[in-house]
């Protein structure tokens, strides 16, 4: 017999009250690993989609509008980029690669993005992941489009059906390019970035397309060709660049060299989508604290829960105490006792806690995919997991004090009377 | 003969007037003594001063040799955990424990070590009669229950076992055979015996009863 096997037995004597109060802490450990594990693989979420990216060149208002258009397809960028620019840039640097977008077009409220046949061969929506096709095949032909995971799944289409785009991005109703049926020639496996959102097409058909309403605008009839094609009509809104980097490795000093030498052009602008990310992440980290602080009132409670078990349960207890003290175990010892239980509480909550933010935060992983699109990773960061245990013991042992006040205070003889 | 118990000029006042003075009282290692007085004549509140679970006002308690008025609470805790033993009305077993527990709860208070708990609580239980040490308490019968508190009460050969009112609740046959119980395992034991009881019937089973109404009184000063 030991002073453990003590607080064993009492606690599963009280095993309802005891399964209950360890639940709640539990519960309020699994929420708040779980609002940590995912508010980190939320960000890493949104690493995702500038992918393999260095720098991102637009004509947007600043670069992190350039990264909200460009990554996210927030907005259609509002200026374009002229192809001239695009070749000055890309001969300027022995770039790894420099590819150009154009983005304003949408189809039933997904933005098209049309781009360069490397997009799909070079870029990589996240680091290590390369595209990859769900059926069909990318682009290779003009007015052909391959869609993201949602906006196949948002649209219904299906490999081999025809469809018109509309001008103007995220409108349902806009002025559609009637003249040039695409042919949905391929689907994207989910890549877990605004990507899964948009339709992919090659930038010369987008070219044509812009070409014809211009041609209309001019009085000239008849389909343009890429013979018909002016520097005006070959625009683009933005240029991915990836600078050459030593193998197993991302980055690059000249990263940051270049960054330098073309931000001081006043006709483009230029974004490192990492550093632009995680601007936006200081941005919303206040939002971001309210959740942990939720989680963390979510944990007091369930330490309300355990002083509350505890303390209605000492009223039951008296005698049990006070048979304790009269064979001889002192006033602190059976007070350790008390506090031992609400710890012991605290902990199993705790360790169960991580066991369900783990097994949860995975199933909250595969509803995301599957429902959003969005990949997160969770990941339990063990130095978390043990501030979060420890804080559950520490909470469940403060929650133990008053209850264990009323044990050190009990009254031995007057509870050892028959009629007490 | 050695004196396991020695009180002198022991004055205790509670609150609402009552009060108890012992000018003196003396028992000898392996002594059965009865103390007898009516309800609230103050039998109960002299084992708890002995037991140092009150705190005398004035005089000195002495138990196996020690000092108990003198003592810090620790320390009276460790003298009561090793030198007393307690046997109560109503047994006080704590009904979630096994029987070997409840009294393997004794042995752990006076420190005896872990591996001798489990073997001396069933060794002790066996003498007893108790035939289901890993019965819960509160699954026993009563006169089960009261053997398990008797076997608590000498698991660690006590100096002194102090009962109070240990057969009020029984009638006349059982309360001889649970007396008999407790004096036997007594003797055994080796321990004294100073017994509360308001029973008449008692009084022959003891060779010493002492009338506690003659140390009730309103004059002990503050």
């Amino acid at each position: 017999m030991n002073d453990l096997r003590v607080v064993l037995v009492s606690l599963k004597a009280r095993l309802v009250s005891t399964l209950i109060t360890s639940g709640s802490v539990a519960v309020a450990v699994a929420l708040l690993l779980t609002m940590l594990s995912l508010r980190s693989a939320g960000f890493e979420a949104f690493q995702r989609g500038s992918g393999t990216t260095h720098l991102l060149v637009s004509a947007d208002a600043s670069p992190l509008v350039a990264v909200l258009n460009g990554v996210f397809y927030a907005n259609a960028p509002s200026n374009p980029v002229s192809w001239e620019k695009y070749g000055e840039i890309r001969s300027s640097f022995p770039y790894e690669w420099a590819i150009p977008t154009l983005q304003g077009d949408s189809f039933r409220g997904f933005p098209v993005c049309a781009t360069a046949p490397e997009f799909f061969t070079k870029f990589q929506p996240a680091k290590g992941e390369p595209w990859q096709l769900r059926e069909g095949h990318f682009p290779e032909k003009n007015f052909e489009i391959c869609l993201g995971s949602d906006a196949a799944a948002g649209t219904g289409l299906r490999v081999g059906q025809k469809v018109q785009l509309t001008h103007g991005a995220g409108s349902e109703h806009g002025h559609e390019h009637t003249e040039f049926p695409y042919t949905v020639v391929g689907i994207l496996q989910p890549t877990g970035s605004a990507h899964d959102r948009a339709v992919f097409t090659d930038l010369e058909s987008s070219w044509l397309l812009h070409a014809f309403d211009r041609r209309e605008r001019e009085g000239i009839d008849g389909k343009p060709t890429v013979a018909d094609l002016t520097d005006a009509d070959r625009k683009i809104t933005g240029i991915l660049l990836r600078l050459p980097t030593r193998p197993g490795s991302d980055g690059s000093a000249a990263i940051q060299q270049q960054f330098d030498t073309l931000r001081r052009d006043p006709a483009i602008v230029v974004a490192q989508p990492a550093q632009q990310i995680d601007r936006l992440r200081g941005i919303v980290g206040n939002v971001d604290g309210i959740f942990i602080a939720l989680g963390v009132a979510v944990l007091v409670s369930s330490g309300i829960s355990i002083l509350l078990a505890l303390y209605n349960s000492m009223a039951e207890r008296r005698r049990q105490i006070a048979v304790l003290r009269a064979i001889g175990l002192s006033r602190g010892r059976v007070q350790g006792m008390v506090v031992a239980e609400a710890c012991l509480i605290g902990l199993a909550g705790a360790i169960t806690g991580v066991v369900l933010s783990l097994v949860g935060g995975f199933a909250a992983a595969a509803v995301l995919k599957e429902r959003i699109g969005l990949v997160v990773h969770p990941d339990l960061d063990p130095r978390s997991a043990m501030i979060v245990l420890a804080g559950a013991v520490m909470l469940a042992a403060l929650a133990s004090v008053l209850p264990a006040i009323i044990a050190y205070r009990t009254p031995v003889a007057d509870n050892l009377r028959p009629s007490a | 003969m050695t004196q396991v118990l020695s009180l002198r000029d022991v004055q205790f006042r509670r609150s609402h007037g009552f009060a108890l003075r012992v000018p003196s009282l003396d028992l000898a290692a392996g002594e059965m003594a009865l103390l007898s007085g009516g309800s609230g004549s103050g039998k109960s509140t002299l084992l708890w001063l002995i037991a140092g679970l009150l705190r005398a006002d004035g005089g000195s308690i002495e138990v196996a040799g020690q000092r108990l008025d003198a003592m810090r609470e620790g320390d009276r805790d460790r003298v009561r955990a090793r030198s007393i033993g307690l046997v109560f009305q109503t047994h006080h077993l704590l009904p979630d424990f096994t029987a070997e527990e409840n009294v393997a709860l004794a042995l752990m208070a006076a420190g005896e070590p872990e591996r001798t708990h489990m073997p001396r609580a069933r060794e002790l239980l066996a003498s007893l009669g108790i035939d289901r040490p890993g019965a819960r308490a509160s699954d026993l019968s009563v006169g089960q229950q009261q053997r398990v508190a008797v076997a608590r009460a000498i698991a660690c050969r006590p100096a002194l076992v102090l009962a109070d009112e240990p057969t009020a609740s029984l009638d006349t046959d059982s309360a001889h055979a649970a007396m008999e119980v407790i004096q036997k395992a007594c003797r055994d034991a080796g321990a004294a015996l100073l017994c509360a009881s308001h029973d008449p019937a008692m009084q022959a089973r003891f060779p010493r009863v002492i009338d506690v109404r003659g140390f009730a009184t309103s004059e002990v000063p503050a």
